[in-house]
């Protein structure tokens, strides 16, 4: 059992939620996995369409009022065990969005976040990083 | 009695079963890092497949609420049991002669489209707007690529059959043993157009750009897929990794059956399996890794055209050509 968490772990399936981000955190989550310099592949990561085949879900935006509904249900649709990650500062504060009429943010007032990966957008190598952290995460919840 | 167990022997260990799943898994790993390696990225391990079913098992198995929920369960198995079964009937040249009693191509013919039609019922029966948009599609694509492929099998059996005594010869037996004695169908000019029909139905059959429509997942989130996920979803990438064998080794059954050594003795059967292997990989590199880095992906009414026209149009000239006895 413990071998099979183990081989799991090494292939952790991403899910992409836009909960109305500007684009930038996208571009760089693309850039992470499309550069070969970056190239999340060889950690056994893909992209995937469907949120039912996902392990770990990146989060950006600062959740708009239009959104919440759809992504708390996307979430909802993802098999346990998950882990959420929030990318770029918008779904940890609000970023420069913050006191807009339409941000419901900061995101973990609705949802368990494990990892934050802040900035205006994060580098590739704090994505990974931050993929790789709820990697760790990802396994202790399956151990225990 | 013998008969049975050797049949059992073709399904669970040789060609099918095992040896077809494990083929399967590292070809399409191997197919990932060609990939990684054209786009200048290191890629994954090639075990990288194998982690993924493991991860899978461990997953939460998601049944919706508005799916047929005896079709969705049944649809994965019956995707993985048609294409295994498939995978039992191949013959390997130099290694194992088939099950000569049924291995028959039109046999073939018929359990092959088994896992298209389980995606159908996936998509279907999920009762997802996605998977109905990736059911109609498969079903054009399937319309589409089915044809040239008749007509390519039609070619191989006339052209077997009109030496070995009149009409059409189906036995994957004969057809190795004819092309062994008298040299490939892929080094002979009048079949040349069938092999090239061939190469073009290849990435169709896999489901793979540039002809991905069902499961595009940048428009249709994975279309049929969409709604499985842990054990089923497993089983579905199983049987598209087993699919991927009898694919290629069909390819290489009916165009480059040649064997390096005698297929009598332990060494013999050790090298022409390796061969096998060889063959199956460098048809996969060439006609789905190369294509699939380096194209986009067709509307599924070009694609459909695009396999009425080129396709069938060149199968239906080799058919010619072996008509008026080339």
């Amino acid at each position: 059992m413990e071998l099979l968490h183990r081989l799991s772990t090494r292939s952790p399936w991403l899910f992409r939620i836009n909960a109305g981000s500007c684009n930038g955190c996208d571009v760089e989550l693309a850039t992470t996995a499309c550069i070969s310099r970056y190239d999340v592949e060889r950690l056994g990561c893909k992209y995937c369409g469907s949120p039912r085949h996902a392990d770990i879900v990146l989060i950006t935006g600062s959740l708009t009022t239009r959104v919440k509904d759809k992504v708390l249900r996307v979430w909802n649709e993802i098999p346990n065990p998950k882990v959420t990650v929030a990318v770029g500062i918008c779904p940890i504060t609000g970023g420069v969005f913050r006191e807009g009429y339409s941000i419901e943010g900061p995101l973990d007032r609705y949802l368990p976040i494990d990892v934050n990966v802040p900035g205006c957008p994060p580098r590739p190598q704090s994505i990974m990083e931050g993929v790789l952290e709820a990697v760790a995460i990802w396994r202790e919840r399956m151990e225990g | 009695m013998l008969d049975i167990l050797i049949g059992i022997l073709h399904l669970v260990v040789f060609p099918g079963g095992v040896f077809a799943l494990g083929l399967g898994l590292f070809l399409k790993g191997l197919d990932r890092r060609v990939e990684a390696r054209l786009q200048r990225r290191i890629g994954p391990p090639l075990i990288q497949p194998v982690l993924d079913i493991a991860k899978l098992c461990t997953k939460e198995v998601i049944i919706p609420s508005s799916a047929m929920r005896t079709l969705f369960l049944a649809a994965p198995v019956i995707a993985l049991g048609g294409i295994g079964v498939c995978a039992a009937l191949l013959p390997v040249p130099g290694v194992t002669d088939g099950l000569p009693r049924i291995g028959d191509m039109l046999v073939i013919f018929y359990l092959f489209p088994l896992p298209a039609m389980a995606v159908m019922l996936a998509g279907s029966s999920s009762g997802s707007v996605y998977g109905g948009i990736g059911f109609s599609r498969e079903m054009v694509l399937m319309l589409a690529y089915e044809v040239p492929l008749l007509v390519i099998i039609l070619t191989v059996a006339m052209k077997v059959g009109a030496a070995t005594g009149g009409g059409a010869e189906f036995s994957l037996t004969q057809i190795m043993a004819y092309q062994q004695e008298h040299g490939s169908f892929g080094f002979s000019l009048t079949m040349l157009p069938a092999l090239v029909a061939w190469l073009m139905f290849l990435p169709a059959t896999m489901g793979v750009p540039p002809f991905d429509q069902p499961e595009a997942e940048t428009e249709i989130l994975e279309g049929p897929l969409l709604e499985y996920s842990g054990v089923l979803l497993a089983l579905f990438n199983l049987a598209s990794a087993v699919k991927l064998v009898v694919v290629l080794g069909l390819g290489v059954v009916l165009f480059f059956p040649g064997t390096l050594m005698d297929g009598g003795t332990a060494l013999g059967m050790a090298v022409n399996l390796v061969w096998f292997v060889v063959k199956c990989v460098v048809f996969m590199v060439l006609t789905l890794s190369l294509v699939k880095s380096a194209t986009g992906r067709f509307r599924i009414e070009q694609a459909l055209s695009f396999f009425l026209k080129y396709p069938t149009g060149l199968a239906l000239l080799s058919l010619a050509l072996v008509w008026i006895g080339c």
